[in-house]
């Protein structure tokens, strides 16, 4: 692994049955999304997905495809900077920014298909013992 | 109703117990889209060298202590602007850990869509040995809209 390798672009949806999971296993019940109308009452287009849940995927693509579970998140922020609707194309990519021993940082990032990103971040991941970054 | 005093800003709520649940976990981890055995198999998370079943990092979320001290959120009109967190000792089903949180800060601002508050809460979880499990700092937008109540 080097710094400026790049992860992904990994492609995916997310549906409106995924929201209604996500909504019961993190105990999230806010009807904006769930509900198109009460989503439009409070002025979005319609449902829009969880922001944690947009987290964890992210987190999901790294750990489990890019890094292939060999390593362990340390550290992870993200900023929310656009809303995201179910049943769309989404793209996950991230990159290297800097590799110290067994710990490698990735700016990462999901956005709508050939839109600006509607969440950016970074993580710090460490390496499982023997496994070389 | 959105409520915020502004003297209890800082001052760490009384701590919380929280289990980690083997069903909540499994269900967190599905519901991501995660296949690792890790998460759902004991005795493969235990040959993996965990203690049971481990949590995915975001589950973290789960345990938050939403309730602060000298803050109110609404029910409606909540934006999650970011979201940050550290992790210490993985969580494994089973685990009881001490919760707390405080409101770290409070801003006003106005801008197009009227007046907003800027909130930063900050929470920390640790392992019954004291060892940290993981620390968050979560920064939520309440709008006007959420101020009056929503709709």
């Amino acid at each position: 692994m080097e710094v400026g390798d790049v992860f992904g672009p990994y492609q995916f949806q997310i549906s409106r049955e995924q929201l209604v999971r996500y909504a019961g296993a993190s105990d999230d019940y806010n009807p904006i999304h769930y509900d198109d109308a009460a989503a439009r009452g409070f002025g979005l287009p319609g449902v829009i997905v969880h922001g944690m849940l947009n987290m964890g995927l992210i987190a999901r693509w790294m750990t489990e495809d890019a890094f292939q579970g060999q390593a362990q998140l340390e550290q992870y922020s993200v900023r929310f900077r656009q809303m995201v609707q179910p049943d769309r194309v989404l793209v996950v990519t991230g990159r290297v920014r800097e590799i110290d021993g067994d710990q490698v940082q990735v700016d990462v990032q999901l956005a709508e298909s050939g839109q600006k990103p509607a969440v950016t971040g970074k993580m710090r991941l460490r390496m499982a013992r023997g496994k070389e970054a | 109703m959105f409520r915020v005093d502004e003297t209890r800003v800082g001052q760490w709520s009384e701590a919380e117990t929280r289990v980690v649940e083997r069903g909540a976990v499994g269900k967190f981890a599905r519901a991501l889209g995660l296949t690792s055995v890790v998460h759902f198999d004991p005795a493969a998370a235990r040959s993996a060298g965990y203690r049971d079943v481990v949590a995915p990092p975001t589950f973290a979320v789960t345990m938050l202590p939403w309730q602060v001290p000298g803050l109110e959120l609404p029910e409606a009109g909540v934006l999650h602007g970011e979201q940050e967190f550290e992790w210490g000792e993985p969580l494994c089903a089973s685990d009881e850990l001490t919760v707390r949180g405080r409101l770290e800060d409070v801003k006003t601002r106005t801008g197009q869509q009227g007046r907003m508050s800027i909130l930063t809460l900050v929470s920390e979880a640790h392992h019954t040995s004291g060892e940290l499990a993981f620390r968050a700092r979560a920064m939520l937008i309440v709008t006007e809209e959420g101020e009056h109540g929503g709709r």
